[in-house]
Parts: C-alpha cells; structure tokens; sequence
C-alpha cells in the first residue's frame, strides 16, 4: 500500500516536472468533456491539470508566498467574479510572478475576463457582441454569420507560436477584440479577414462597431517583458472537439471544402508557446576577454582586440540544447552603440571579435536579442576602457628626429666649443690692456 | 658674569632685538593663522568641507594608496558615467601631491596620521606659510616692519580665510602661497638680476602651475610687468636676464603638467609672455646695436631706435594675431571673455553663471573681507607710487589687475586679498612711521610689555618700525623733517587712533571666520533661541544610506553640485560632478530634472540611472536646494536642447517663477518640482501655516497631488533635506490607455458582489445546474443586484 503511494507521489512529482502544475478554471465540468482532446493533449505532454469551475470557494493561485500553479487556463468566459481568493490583481499578480494564462471568451463574456484584458493591452468586446463576417462564414452557421472561416493567411507568421505553415481554416465563434498598436508587447496572432467587424448580431449597427477588418482581432497574445505568456481568444469553442473534428466550407459559391478544420493543430501549437514549451532561450555563461588571454582584465584599454561569448541555449523536450541561429548580435554601447556585430556559432557558444573603439569609457556588451515567438533575451556586462596609461604612448616618433638631431648637435657644439674655450688662449690681447 | 654680559651685550644690540623680534612675530602670525582656520574643527568635527575637496581628498586617498603613478593614470569609471573621467590628466595635481607628500613624510617618521587629517589640516598649516611669503615679499617692497604688518595681516583677514579653514581641501589653500612666493622670488631676481633667483622663481611657478588654474595670472601680470618696465624706459639687463631665465623655464616646466600639456604655447592666454620674451629679445638686440652704431646723431638714433621697437612690438602683436587666425593658437577661453563682459557668460556659458562665486562681488563684501584694510589699500598703492621704483611697478600693477577681477568675480577676490594685506601694511607702516618716531631717538629703550597679547604684538611691530626706520631714514630725509614739527599729543592720539582700527580689524576677522566661513556645509546647524544647537546632518545621512543600501554599481542621478560628496561619501557611479566639463552631459541632467516624467524617464533609462538625488530645503528653510538652482538648470538645458525645453515656460505670464499654485504648468509638473515636493503637500509644519507650506520660498505649493509612474520614493533624511528615488524597472506589461468600451446598445448582466469573508463563492452567469435524471438547463434568474435593492 505505502509503495503504491510513493509511487503515486513519485509519478505525481515527475508530472510536475514535465509539464507544470496547471489550473484550468471552467464555467462548467461539462467543458472538461466538450473539450477533451485538448485537455488529453495536455496531459499527455505531461502537464499536471487540476480542473475547478471558477465560482470555486477554494481558488487560490498563491500559498505562502510560493505559487501553487505554473500555468492558467480560463475557459471560463461567463465569470462575473471568481471564487476563493482570486481576482483581477491576484492574475496579473501572477502574470507578473512569470505565470503563463491561457484564456478563451465567448459572446457570454463576463467583466472579470475583461478586466484582465485591460490590464495587458487588450480590449473585448463587450457581452453579447461577436465577430461577424457576412462573406467568410461557414455553411454550418445558423444565419448571423458568426461561425466564422478564418484564412491562415491572416495568421501572425511565427512557427513558434502557429505552428507549421498550414492551408486548413480555422473556424472561430466568439467575442473580438483590438489592441493598441502602440502596445509593444502584444501580438495579433489572428486577425479577422478585411470584411468582419465586431457587433451585436442581432442588432441593427446603429453605433461604429468596436472592431473592423483586419483590427478585430481573433486570437492575441501577450509576452509581457518577465517572458511570461498570455493568450487571450474570442471563442472558447475553437478549443472544443466540434470544432477539432468539423469540415469547413465557407459559404461561398466554389469555395473548397476541407475534411477537418485547423483548430486542432492551431490549438496545440498554440499551446505549446503559451506554456513555454516553444520558443524559450536562456542566456548562460558570458565570457569576455582580450585576444590570446582568458581571464577579464579590470580595465580594456582603447584599440584593444577583444573576444566576448555567450552561451545561448533553447528549451526543447525540456532538455536545454544549444541554441542554433545566425542573426544574434553583439553591440559595444556607451549610451549609443559603438560597435554592432553579428556572432559566429563555435561549439554551443556565440562568439565575436572585434577591436574596441577609440573612445574612452563605461561600456556595455549588449545581447538584446528580441524575436518574435521567442522569449525576450538580453544580457549586459560593463566593462571600462581607458585611455593609454602614460607609458603607453609610442616612445619615438618621426616627427621628433628633428629635435634629437638638434639636441646631439648641441651636445656635440658645445663639447668643441667649451675645449676651444678651455684650450685658446689670447695672451697678447691680455698683455696689451 | 660672562652670561650676563652677554646677555647685556645682546640686549643692546639693535639688530639682535630686531631678527629676535621679526622671529617670534612671524611665528605668533604663523600661529594665529593657523588657530583662526580650527573653528569648524573645534565646533564640528575633522571633516572635508562643501563640494570640489571631496574630490581632492578622494583622489588623494587614490594616491596615497595606489602610488603616483596609478594616480597619474588613474581612470574613475564612477564618475561622468559613462564617460568616465581620466583624474590624472584633467586634475592640477599639486595639492595631492603636496599632502601625499606629507603624510608619506610623517608616516615614515612613525607618526601615524591619518591622510584626512593631512587634508583637513592642510590649508592652515599653508595659511602660515603664506604670511611668511607675505613678509618677505612685502619686506623687498617696502621695509621689515611693513612685511611684519603684512605678514600679521594675511594671517587673518577673511578674505584668504574664506578659502582655507580647515577642511576646506582646496586648490586655493596652497595656491595662494605658491602665488605669493613666486612674487617674492620675482621681485628678488628682478632687483638682483641673477640667473638662481630667476632660476627658482621658475620651480615656484611650476609648483603654482600644479597646484591651481591661477596661474595663468602670474604669467600675464610678470610679463606685464616687464612691459610696462620697457614702456617707462626701465630696461635694464637685470630685468633681461631674470624675465628671460623664468619665461624659458617656467615654460618648459609648466607644459610637464599633463592637464596643462601644450596649452603654453597654444592658447591665447599664454601668448602674452611669449610676445613680451620675444620684444625684450629684439629690445636688447636693438639696444646692442646702439652701442655699435656710433656713426649716428643722437637725436637720430633715438628715433630710430624708438622706431624699431615699436616696429617689433607691433611685428609681435601682428604674428600673435596671424597665428590666432590661422588656428595655431586657440582664441580666448569664454572663462576669460567673462572677465572682460560680465553679462558674456549669462547669455553664452550659462554653466560658468550658474556658480555663485562666478558672480560679481558686491560692495559689502569688499568690506565683509577685507575691512578696514580695503580703505588704506589705495594709500597704499600712492605711497608706491610716490617712491616707484621697479619692483613697486610690480606691485602696483598687481593691486590694479587684481582689483578689477575681484570686482567682476566673487572668487577672485581671494587674488586681491594679498596685495591689499600688503600695500594696507605699507600704508599702516608709513603712518605709524611718522607718527610714532621718538623725539629723542638717542635713548633705545624699551617700554613696558605689560599689556595683553594682541596690543603688545602690534607695539613690538611699530617699534621695530621705528628702528628700521633710523635706518631708512637717509634715503627719505625730505618728508620726515616736516611732521617731527607736530605735538606729541597729536601724534599719541593717531596712534590711538590706528591701533583702535587695527583691533577693531582683528576682532572683526574672528567675528567673520567664526560666524561666516567656519560651517562645513556638509554638515548644517541651526540655532534655538536659548542657544542651544542643532545639527543637521542630512547630507551625511543620505550619503550613508546609499553607500549602506544600494548596489555597488547602482548610477544616481542628481544635479552637478553633488557629484563630488556622492562619489566621496557614498561611493557611487555618478552622472555629472563638480567638474564641469561636458556641458552637453549635464545638459542632459539639466533636461531630465525639467522635462515631464515620462521624457525624463526615456533620458533616464538611456543614461541607465538606477536613483534620483534631489536636495530640498522647503522643510528646514535652507536656500541652498535644487528648486532654487532650478532655474540654472532649465537655462543649461534650453543651451543644448533649444527645442524642448524653453525658460519662459517655466515662468509665470508675469515673468515670475513662482511653486505656488500660480506658477506654470510646466513647472509644476516636471520632475524637479515633483521629485522635491512628493508627499510635502501632506505634510503641516505648524498651525500657523496650511499643509504643504514650503518654508523656503514661503508659499503654499501648487501642485499637492503628485504621484509617480516610474519612479519610487527609496529614502528621505530627517528633516527632508536630501530625498533619494529610485527608477523603477519598465512596466511588465503595457495597459490600456483608456477604460474599456462601453455602450448601452443592449442591456447587459448586472451584478454586484455578494463575496464576504466566510462566503467566498464566485459567480458564473447563466450557471448550468445538473441534476440527477434531468436534462442540463441553463438558470435564467439575474440575481443579485434586484435581491440586494430589495434588503
């Protein structure tokens, strides 16, 4: 019995480790199974799910200081306040702490969900509303146009957030949103074709809808500047089974029909960067040094050749391999960048050489290196370059021959002239005074 | 017997008394300078005083600790970050090297000293040495007993005070000697005309050359002096000899200064003595000629000669110019435009008027200074001038140059102070010449020594005067015979008269020193009205607290004033110090203090700051703090970036600038203004006064709610005089500008929370119910508000 337990704990233990502890808060049980094929997903790529409806009396998101959760999943569009101890400042506060949220909206969307959007840059739609779209719906749409067929070409272009490059569509139902295009943290990973806007569907458009064309946005994503993730979706049912196994047909004359939709491959790849397992980098050890020695002298000195490295390495099947990549680049900043170059890959490191400017002061070896999909990497290390010490100065010069010359010559003249001096004598003149 | 009689001989001998005399004056001297300086130790502590010495003395620890070369070559990553700053080549390094040399001194003799105690003690102990120069400078000029009085003076007249009590750790404390004693040395070589004395006025110079930027003083006013010689028709091969030797020399030993480099031979404000050297050559030339050319009338060849010089002079000044031109030779500095156009610097180099020692001195200091000592100067110079001759041409030009520059700038009356010690001393010893000559002069004896110190002292010096003056008497014969005629009566009551004003001249000095130029300004007293004292040390505090709290690397950010006592006391990278000289950088500090939060945070973040320094005064009422030197800030800014940052926006429609509530929108809401008032529009100081009342500028604040976006408060002192932030990290995510949308196109869901402590339930709209044996439906009741209207 005690090693069933153990064994129980120890599976427990390495579930933690594969994936992360995972809350799911839903507005019923009944989404656990609606939804099954995206939670087996998860769960199978080791992800520890604890399912509560999020009216839950217990919630909590921190014990003791420690977060009980790596991840978050909300697909609890309908919430108009959440159970136990958690709230909009108790999410953003994770948020914050490095937490990873996945949420999902609907038209049923509640204030709380709407809230937490403010609070990254993103703004729903309000309740009630949906995207519609009256020339990309699909057949099955029951006369709003709101089940819309979203083209992959209007999906952001990042495999590591999409996934591979697909032709399926993508069926969506749900609220829109829009986002500050000012906002440099917030991404549009699908927009809505240039014909959907964002309104009450049965409501005559008396107001200028929240959001038209290609600025409703369908899906958004927020890497906030702690490299934690945050997803916000309209629709709750792109993650359900339905929408998984449907065939799509935009209710086009000729339009092509496809067997099974994209959600399916959209979804998990999507998931995959929401909860860190694509795209994350780590910078390691940083070494830097002059050329031919090892160690970091206290200060460079102007013109020097320095050899500065960095390990980079990438999260994949939770192992930490060597980041593979030919666009990293180093730059030599004393307020403004002095010296910009791209680093070679040598062994697991990136490496660059190059000879220091002619400028003396407090300098930063600078790895900012921002990709799209990709945690946010940047490493800085300051180092002093002084100016020549006043032994360092060339000894002779060739300007300054003329003035050796004349020196010796002196030297040498008034040699003769003090034995001249010395030696001559003028008695007769003496003699006559 | 033999003793005695030795005794009796010595006592008879005038000339014994006389150097036994003159000895233990100038030693009394030496001591009073040196006690007057001790206030600030005695009331304080050893501490290193106000700004630019705690850049000396950190840089003499640098020294002392690291050797002379790693200080030559020492590179101080922690200051104007990131430019960082090369000490070695950008520091008169005379100072430090004078008071490493001392401590090394006293250390290897085993007297263990702590080289902040050398530094602190410094000044006085030159002060003494520089009345000593004073002496013998004073007794080429004129006579022993004037140098004794000249001596006595310098000793403690404020205006040398001000610059060197103790812990005052300045260039100037040792530099005024140096000053003094090249003088000496000059007027010796000039009036002996022998290469030696030329020879060290030459090393005295190079020892001012390290130790202050005035020293391009002494090379424009000997210079001048040797032309205003050939101009008077003094020319004599004395003068040759001795200006040749000391220009040649002292030019080769000032360019060995790394900070000075080749500025002697580039710069305009050396090319003085370079023309002069090259007049007096072709001068002597021509002079050389004279006595060859026999064949001319007399008539003829001094018109010819009168010729050629002008010639020369005018060759000189044509190929100064040509060579300013062509760009060989730098042109004015604007420090020296500003001496010739008060108003210049104002418009072109705010940051040079921003000092308050850089403006022109006012009438009362003259007084406040130099006392009664500033109305017999002119008595002075006349009296030189009556009986010129060429060392007092010297003297005479150097009371009137310098008398113009202390008039145009407060500092530099520290350089009239000497002069005025000395011709007031000449002066003094004139009077007291005439007016204390004993009828019968046949009969030597002494009065009695019996009253106190002060007065007995300045009687030792009259009657030493009267001895010299039986010497001296010879060469003035004419005007002694006539006042000898006054009564004694007379002549007893201006004596009275002289010694009054001389003691009411000393009690007036301690009174200054003790009242105005003994505070540390690091550390601040205040007084209650029982006299009893309070010590405000909230500079020290603040300092403390970064050094103790914050990263060793961290960057502060702070107006350029303290640059200098963060990098000394707190040890911490800093932007700008008090070495002005990158104007575009403190510019950028000048902006980000005057630009609105969010374009300061932008300047600040490029500048990678990590805390903010403002020093505010509006609590205790100390004028000194930045809301007052704000103005200065805005104007540093406005030079550099025109564009954004404009004066007048900072002004009132009136042209007032004013924090109250009628000040400028500019004003009251740029970082300066909120840095210093954060929090103080909460505060009440008295019940007299509403909240927020700032003492300083004796107004109720305008803008009382301030909040920050990317700032924090990290540390305020005590009594709010120093108030340290800190930089906020950039925000993790970026929020909604603006309140979600929200139209009333179609009736929402009302809700309102029902949460409590025990209840701790959410709420899900339209919530599935599941029950047994019933198909899910969804429950329709709106809930909450229309049962919770009800209660």
């Amino acid at each position: 019995m005690a090693s069933r337990v153990l064994i129980v704990l120890l599976a427990a233990l390495v579930g933690v480790h594969a994936g992360g502890r995972t809350l799911v808060l839903l507005d019923n049980l009944a989404i656990k199974e609606s939804h099954s094929v995206f939670f087996k997903s998860l769960a199978d790529r080791g992800f520890d799910l604890t399912f509560k409806t999020a009216d839950d009396s217990s919630l909590a998101l921190i014990k003791y200081g420690e977060f009980l959760f790596e991840h978050l999943i909300i697909f609890a569009p309908s919430v108009e306040e959440f159970g136990g101890n958690l709230d909009t400042s108790a999410l953003t506060e994770f948020i914050d702490g490095g937490g990873n949220i996945l949420v999902a909206a609907s038209s049923e969307i509640g204030e709380p969900i709407r809230e937490l959007a403010s609070e990254c840059g993103v703004e729903f739609d309000e309740e009630k509303t949906a995207v519609i779209d009256h020339l990309n719906y699909d057949l099955a749409d029951e006369g709003q146009h709101t089940l819309i067929v979203a083209d992959p070409e209007n999906l952001i272009d990042v495999k590591n957030i999409v996934g591979a490059k697909r032709d399926t569509p993508i069926l969506f139902r749900g609220v829109g949103m829009v986002a500050d295009t000012d906002n440099p943290l917030v991404l549009d990973v699908l927009t809505g074709s240039s014909t959907s806007y964002s309104f009450y569907p049965d409501e005559k458009v008396s107001e200028y809808p929240h959001a038209v064309g290609k600025n409703t946005l369908l899906v958004a994503a927020l890497q906030a500047r702690n490299n934690a993730r945050v997803v916000f979706t309209g629709s709750l049912e792109l993650f359900s089974d339905e929408f998984f196994t449907a065939a799509v047909q935009k209710a086009l004359a000729g339009a092509q029909k496809h067997d099974k939709s994209g959600n399916e491959a959209f979804a998990l790849a999507l998931s995959r960067w929401v909860f860190k397992e694509e795209g994350v980098l780590r910078g390691g050890v940083v070494s830097h040094h002059r050329k031919g020695e090892q160690e970091p002298p206290t200060a460079y000195t102007v013109m020097e050749e320095v050899v500065y490295s960095i390990v980079i390495e990438q999260l994949v099947e939770g192992k930490w391999v060597p980041f593979d990549a030919n666009d990293v680049q180093l730059e030599f900043v004393r307020i403004d960048p002095f010296v910009r170059t791209t680093m070679q890959r040598k062994g697991g490191k990136f490496v660059a050489e190059f000879k220091l400017p002619d400028v003396y002061g407090v300098f930063q070896y600078r790895v900012d290196y921002n990709r799209l999909g990709y945690t946010h990497l940047f490493s800085t290390t300051q180092v002093s370059v002084r100016p020549f010490t006043h032994t360092q100065y060339e000894r002779f010069i060739a300007a300054a021959y003329p003035y050796y010359a004349s020196a010796f010559s002196m030297m040498f003249g008034l040699f003769v002239f003090s034995l001249v001096f010395l030696h001559h004598r003028e008695d007769t003149k003496e003699k006559a005074e | 017997m033999a003793g005695e009689s030795n005794i009796r001989t010595a006592l008879s001998n005038p000339a014994g008394w006389q150097s036994l005399l003159s000895f233990s004056i100038l030693a009394l001297a030496y001591l009073a300078a040196f006690s007057s300086r001790l206030f600030a130790v005695i009331r304080f502590e050893s501490i290193i005083h106000e700004f630019d010495p705690w850049f000396n003395y950190r840089s003499t620890h640098h020294l002392v600790n690291y050797g002379f070369y790693n200080f030559l070559n020492w590179f101080d990553e922690r200051a104007w970050y990131p430019l960082g700053r090369i000490v070695g080549g950008t520091v008169y390094p005379g100072l430090m090297v004078t008071a490493g040399t001392i401590h090394w001194l006293l250390n290897s003799l085993h007297i263990t000293v702590h080289i902040r105690d050398v530094c602190v003690f410094l000044a006085p102990t030159f002060s003494g040495l520089t009345s000593i120069a004073t002496y013998l400078l004073t007794k080429e000029l004129w006579s022993q007993g004037a140098g004794l009085l000249a001596a006595c003076f310098i000793a403690i007249v404020p205006g040398y005070i001000s610059r060197s009590v103790a812990g005052s750790y300045d260039n100037e404390g040792i530099a005024i000697f140096a000053l003094l004693f090249t003088y000496f040395l000059w007027v010796k070589s000039v009036k002996t005309g022998s290469i030696f004395w030329a020879g060290c006025t030459a090393l005295a110079y190079f020892y001012m050359v390290s130790a202050w930027g005035g020293y391009v003083y002494i090379i424009n006013l000997i210079p001048l002096h040797v032309f205003v010689l050939l101009l008077m028709g003094r020319f004599s091969y004395r003068i040759f000899v001795a200006y040749c030797a000391f220009f040649i020399l002292g030019l080769v030993l000032s360019m060995q200064i790394p900070f000075v480099g080749f500025q002697p031979i580039r710069t305009s404000e050396h090319m003085a003595s370079a023309g002069v050297f090259a007049l007096l050559i072709a001068y002597g030339f021509l002079k050389y000629l004279h006595t060859h050319l026999s064949s001319l009338t007399k008539s003829e060849m001094r018109s010819l000669f009168v010729f050629a010089v002008a010639a020369s002079a005018a060759a000189v000044l044509m190929a100064v110019v040509y060579l300013t031109y062509a760009g060989y030779v730098a042109p004015w500095s604007g420090r020296f435009y500003s001496l010739y156009d008060t108003g210049y610097a104002k418009i072109h180099i705010p940051i040079i008027a921003s000092v308050s020692e850089h403006q022109p001195t006012t009438w009362v200091s003259f007084f406040f200074d130099l006392h009664v000592l500033v109305c017999t100067f002119p008595a002075g110079v006349w009296f030189c001038i009556k009986k010129i001759n060429d060392e007092r041409v010297f003297i005479v030009l150097y009371a009137i140059s310098a008398s113009y520059f202390a008039g145009v700038m407060v500092r530099l009356m520290l350089t009239l102070t000497p002069v005025v010690c000395i011709l007031s001393a000449i002066a003094f010893s004139n009077v007291l010449e005439r007016y204390l000559v004993d009828d019968t002069p046949k009969i030597h004896h002494i009065e009695d020594e019996s009253e106190d110190d002060e007065e007995g002292d300045k009687r030792n010096k009259s009657k030493d005067l009267y001895d010299k003056a039986g010497k001296v008497r010879k060469i003035r014969h004419e005007p002694s015979g006539e006042p000898e005629s006054l009564g004694g009566n007379v002549k007893t009551i201006v004596v009275m008269a002289v010694m009054m004003i001389l003691m009411m001249f000393a009690v007036h000095c301690t009174w200054v020193t003790s009242n105005a130029y003994s505070s540390p300004s690091v550390v601040l007293a205040s007084y209650n009205h029982d006299g009893s004292r309070n010590i405000l040390d909230d500079f020290r505090e603040a300092y403390y607290w970064l050094r103790q709290n914050t990263d060793d690397h961290s960057r502060v950010m702070s107006w350029w004033d303290y640059g200098y006592q963060i990098a000394g006391m707190a040890n911490r990278t800093t932007l700008v110090d008090n070495n002005t000289w990158n104007n575009s950088h403190i510019a950028l500090v000048g902006k980000a203090m005057s630009s609105n939060e969010t374009r300061a945070y932008e300047i600040m973040k490029a500048l990678d700051v990590d805390y903010v320094l403002v020093i505010f005064g509006g609590v205790i009422g100390y004028s000194g703090d930045d809301i007052n030197k704000f103005l200065w800030m805005v104007r540093i800014a406005e030079g550099e970036h025109p564009k954004e940052i404009r004066e007048g926006d900072y002004f009132t429609p009136q042209g007032e600038f004013r924090v109250d509530k009628a000040g400028s929108k500019t004003l009251l809401n740029c970082l300066m203004y909120k840095l210093c008032y954060y929090r103080f529009g909460e505060m009440q100081l008295d019940f007299r006064t509403p909240p927020g009342f700032d003492r300083t500028r004796n107004v109720e604040i305008g803008n009382k709610d301030i909040s920050f976006q990317h700032m924090e408060e990290a540390y305020t002192t005590e009594h709010w005089l120093v108030r340290i932030y800190k930089v906020k990290k950039q925000d993790n995510r970026v929020r909604l500008d603006h309140t979600a949308r929200k139209t009333d196109i179609k009736p929402k869901t009302k809700f309102t929370s029902r949460k409590s402590g025990k209840r701790k339930r959410g709420f899900i709209k339209n919530k599935m119910l599941i029950k047994k044996g019933k198909r899910p439906s969804s429950k329709n009741k709106k809930p909450s508000r229309k049962t919770s209207s009800k209660k």
